[in-house]
């Protein structure tokens, strides 16, 4: 009936290119509208770094700032904090800060911080996102027992937190409470969001 | 294991089945045209405006406060945001352009003839709910000429007798075209195109498989079959009609993009100047001119004055009622036409031109919905039909792009030439109706050729 | 074919309609080059230290601006924000609109999309058309927009210039009565600048829209290509 004879290996291979290349092209299609859903300018603006300045904050007083919509709490630890850091180890689950992304390499260390007195914490529980209570102070006034060395607790699901922000053992939360990319603009001015290596 | 998946499925749930009758071993005349193209078209737009509009509605804020900042951030602020706020803006005309196509092939080859009334009426709702859906986008960027835009075209509900003013503060919610109107239009924007105008489609196609597509002869490719039962001059569907509509929404979205990238607003057409103003409830734009696809309709509007009526429709009227009158022989039928031609004509008589001029526009829509049974042509297509149905189609084509034209100009200004804007549309309003209401006669009368019993290549 | 042709014609007359539809002042042509850098430059250094100091751009952020014209952040910071604390904020007026109100009895629109309200070369000429007119409120008139309530801003760079009308009350001509600090030409030059900056403000995604368009362009023409051909090979089976 046909004047011309269908090559079928012709149309196999036409076939194939034009799936391949419309393939291609609905890709790229479908990016913008993936990258449209992605923080925009606004929120990139809205959670530029901040800057904190922290020369009236007194030993044991915690000062909450906002970063990206995120509590973040800087603490002024006293020398009998920093003291009691290094006795509970057996109770936590990761004691030496392994996790390296729960903090930037500076922070890995016992303080967990740059400079050892002065913590800087996302306020964010890692189990489920609720907001952990302070409770600085040791002992029973903690309502923790008499034991307790002071720390962060989470009232939503009962996780426990040491002064550095480290997790216990035996609680939903799975990992220590991170630590912001954050530096020192001057002696008393944090710049939390933005480390020596840029902004975060 | 793919076909006893298949087959697992096809127990459940006639996959196999409708991808034979809908594709497969959907018959389709092999003979369709370039005008063939623009129902797939029409769904391709379909799904880029529901998509790009849906992720606009992610960042778009439907307050009288916010939402033409919330448009601007979109452009400026939102990664990609530009170019989906772009492919809507030109989608919504594209559709247009796509539609208004679709439906002149309709009336270059008798498409909403016998038996094909219902896809015709399923798919004239369509366009209503497609003109419905983008006056209530226009308003959406809050320019001044959504918010003045909006504020006339309801004002015409006001026209109405009796109901008119509290039937326009119910559409508003308020006196005037306010935050509760734009956000209602948020709403009423994602509903009807993303609820009704699928459903519509799907029953619109539905309908058309069920009696089989038309073909550039007007012929019914069912009456010849061949020994296997497979009409002699149709292919299935697919593979044929799908690599040739692929090759098709190629050329369809090198146009597309040509605009989005390279003239977005195409000179004003697409969106236009007095829209980067925020809507502004002390000033009115110069000119109050709404998107080029409804200034057709526009037109017809403003074209009824009081003059117009006198000197215009009402002798018109007068001769479409006495040739009807005259053509009807039932004298029952016939007492009827006499009585509905004197209402009329009285109605020219005693109500004012406002009223007229909402109804006229209002019935420049319904008339296409009658199109099937005002066509009393033995054939279907233009490829037999005399030169009067030619002559007639081409009048009215040529005064459709007039009137859609000279809707975005200035009624008392020269645009054209000789005289002011408003003759002109007045003369193209009676050539735009004498279309319709004259075609039971011209196409019982006009000369027509013999239908080949085979389609033509 | 022919009808579709005759169509096509049809379509086209309205674009041609729309572009010979003139303003009623006469207007100079202004050359607006995106891919013109300094120039753009020039003209965001006008913006911000003039005009923003009572309009807005409030849907425009100073680091895009500063990303999009090749001016790096601490350039942004030390030169361009006198309104703003942050390089990621939105360029707002550093005069409250009360205060503007009480001054100019209404609020300086926002300029974000001025340029795309008004045609680039009706703000070219707006700029260049203030007069002195004692009746006038501040002073000024202008020719493009009579009874503007903004005054000449940039009368020191310009000078005064008198507006010379016909007899029928039509505008001829300007006079320079008292020349400013520049000449009439780097005057003009400054405010090409200015106005090539409002397009650019007017659409930051213009920058790139033009490139990304070549390139979809191209692959749809591919894609054709292929369809095509496959169009053709299946459709030998149909006759």
């Amino acid at each position: 009936m046909s004047e011309e004879a269908a090559d079928p290996g012709r149309r196999r291979f036409l076939t194939l290119a034009t799936t391949a290349v419309g393939a291609v092209g609905t890709v790229y299609a479908i990016t913008p509208f993936v990258k449209s859903m992605l923080p925009s300018a606004r929120a990139k603006a809205a959670g530029a770094p901040v800057e904190v300045d922290i020369s009236m904050l007194e030993p044991g007083q915690l000062l909450t700032v906002e970063w990206r919509g995120k509590p973040v709490w800087i603490l002024k630890r006293t020398p009998a904090m920093l003291e009691s850091l290094t006795k509970h180890d057996s109770l936590l689950a990761d004691p030496a800060s392994k996790v390296a992304d729960q903090q930037p390499a500076y922070a890995q260390n016992v303080a967990r911080s740059i400079k050892p007195d002065i913590l800087v914490l996302v306020g964010i529980c890692t189990h489920l996102g609720c907001s952990p209570d302070k409770r600085l102070d040791a002992g029973a006034v903690s309502g923790l027992g008499d034991d307790w060395p002071g720390g962060f607790f989470c009232p939503c699901h009962g996780s426990k937190f040491d002064l550095a922000g480290r997790v216990y053992k035996n609680v939903p939360a799975p990992t220590n409470l991170p630590v912001p990319p954050y530096m020192f603009a001057a002696d008393t001015r944090l710049v939390i969001g933005e480390d020596k290596k840029g902004a975060a | 294991m793919l076909t006893n998946l298949l087959a697992w499925i096809d127990e459940r749930f006639p996959l196999t089945k409708v991808w034979n009758e809908h594709l497969a071993e959907y018959y389709t005349p092999k003979n369709f045209n370039f005008w063939y193209f623009f129902g797939s078209l029409a769904m391709l737009v379909l799904v880029i405006q529901i998509l790009s509009g849906l992720f606009l509605a992610m960042h778009y804020k439907p307050d009288t406060g916010l939402a033409f900042a919330s448009v601007e951030y979109i452009m400026r602020d939102v990664e990609w945001g530009w170019l989906i706020r772009y492919m809507h803006s030109t989608g919504s005309s594209a559709f247009f352009i796509v539609v208004y196509l679709h439906m002149f092939r309709g009336l270059l080859y008798g498409s909403y003839r016998g038996p094909r009334e219902l896809i015709w009426l399923i798919g004239m709702v369509i366009f209503v709910a497609l003109m419905a859906t983008a006056f209530l986008g226009y308003l959406l960027p809050w320019g001044n000429m959504s918010y003045w835009g909006a504020q006339v075209i309801i004002s015409l509900f006001d026209a109405i007798p009796f109901v008119g003013p509290s039937l326009a503060e119910w559409l508003r919610g308020d006196f005037v075209v306010s935050d509760a109107t734009l956000n209602r239009f948020f709403a009423l924007h994602f509903f009807i195109p993303v609820i009704i105008l699928p459903a519509l489609v799907f029953v619109h196609i539905v309908a058309l498989h069920k009696v089989g597509s038309s073909n550039p002869d007007g012929i019914e490719i069912k009456k010849k079959k061949g020994p296997d039962g497979k009409p002699l001059d149709g292919i299935p569907f697919h593979p044929y009609f799908t690599v040739k509509d692929i090759a098709g929404v190629a050329v369809f979205l090198m146009f597309f993009s040509a605009v989005l990238f390279f003239a977005p607003e195409l000179g004003g057409w697409f969106l236009e100047p007095d829209n980067f103003v925020p809507a502004n409830i002390l000033q009115t734009p110069t000119e109050i001119v709404p998107l080029w696809y409804f200034t057709p309709f526009y037109s017809i509007l403003r074209a009824v004055t009081t003059d117009m009526m006198r000197f215009g429709l009402l002798p018109f009227m007068a001769v479409v009622g006495g040739l009807a009158i005259y053509s009807v022989r039932d004298m029952m039928m016939r007492a009827v036409v006499a009585g509905a031609t004197a209402a009329i004509l009285l109605g020219l008589f005693m109500m004012e031109a406002k009223i007229w001029g909402v109804i006229m526009m209002g019935l420049s829509i319904v008339l296409f919905f009658l199109l099937p049974w005002l066509d009393r042509s033995p054939v279907k297509s233009i490829r037999y039909r005399g030169w009067m149905y030619k002559t007639a189609l081409t009048l009215f084509s040529v005064s459709f792009v007039i009137l859609g034209y000279l809707g975005t100009k200035s009624p008392e200004a020269i645009s054209l030439f000789l005289m002011k804007n408003v003759y002109w549309v007045q003369i193209f309003t009676i050539v735009y109706f004498a279309f319709f209401l004259f075609m039971p006669w011209y196409t019982t009368l006009d000369k027509t050729k013999p239908v080949p019993e085979r389609v033509t290549p | 074919m022919k009808k579709l042709l005759i169509l096509l014609s049809l379509a086209a007359m309205p674009v041609a309609g729309f572009a010979a539809g003139g303003e009623h002042a006469k207007l100079d042509a202004v050359k607006i080059d995106l891919s013109d850098k300094t120039s753009l430059q020039r003209g965001a250094r006008i913006f911000v230290n003039y005009c923003l100091s009572c309009h807005s751009a409030a849907y425009m952020r100073y680091n895009r601006m500063g990303k999009d014209l090749g001016i790096s952040e601490e350039l942004v910071k030390d030169n361009l924000l006198f309104a703003a604390d942050k390089v990621g904020d939105l360029m707002k007026a550093v005069m409250p609109a009360e205060e503007a109100k009480a001054a100019f009895s209404t609020v300086p629109p926002d300029l974000s999309v001025i340029a795309r309200a008004r045609k680039p070369a009706w703000l070219y000429t707006y700029m260049r058309s203030f007069y002195r007119d004692d009746k006038a409120p501040s002073g000024w008139n202008n020719t493009v927009f009579p009874h503007v309530a903004m005054p000449h801003v940039l009368y020191e760079w310009q000078g005064h210039q008198r507006a010379i009308f016909k007899q029928d009350g039509a505008f001829e001509r300007f006079e320079l009565v008292r020349p400013g600090s520049m000449s009439t030409e780097d005057y003009d030059k400054a405010m090409r600048d200015l106005i090539n900056f409002l397009v650019y403000l007017g659409e930051p995604a213009k920058l790139e829209r033009y490139q990304l368009g070549v390139w979809v362009l191209l692959f749809l023409a591919v894609f054709f290509v292929f369809a095509y051909l496959l169009k053709k090979e299946y459709w030998k089976d149909v006759h």
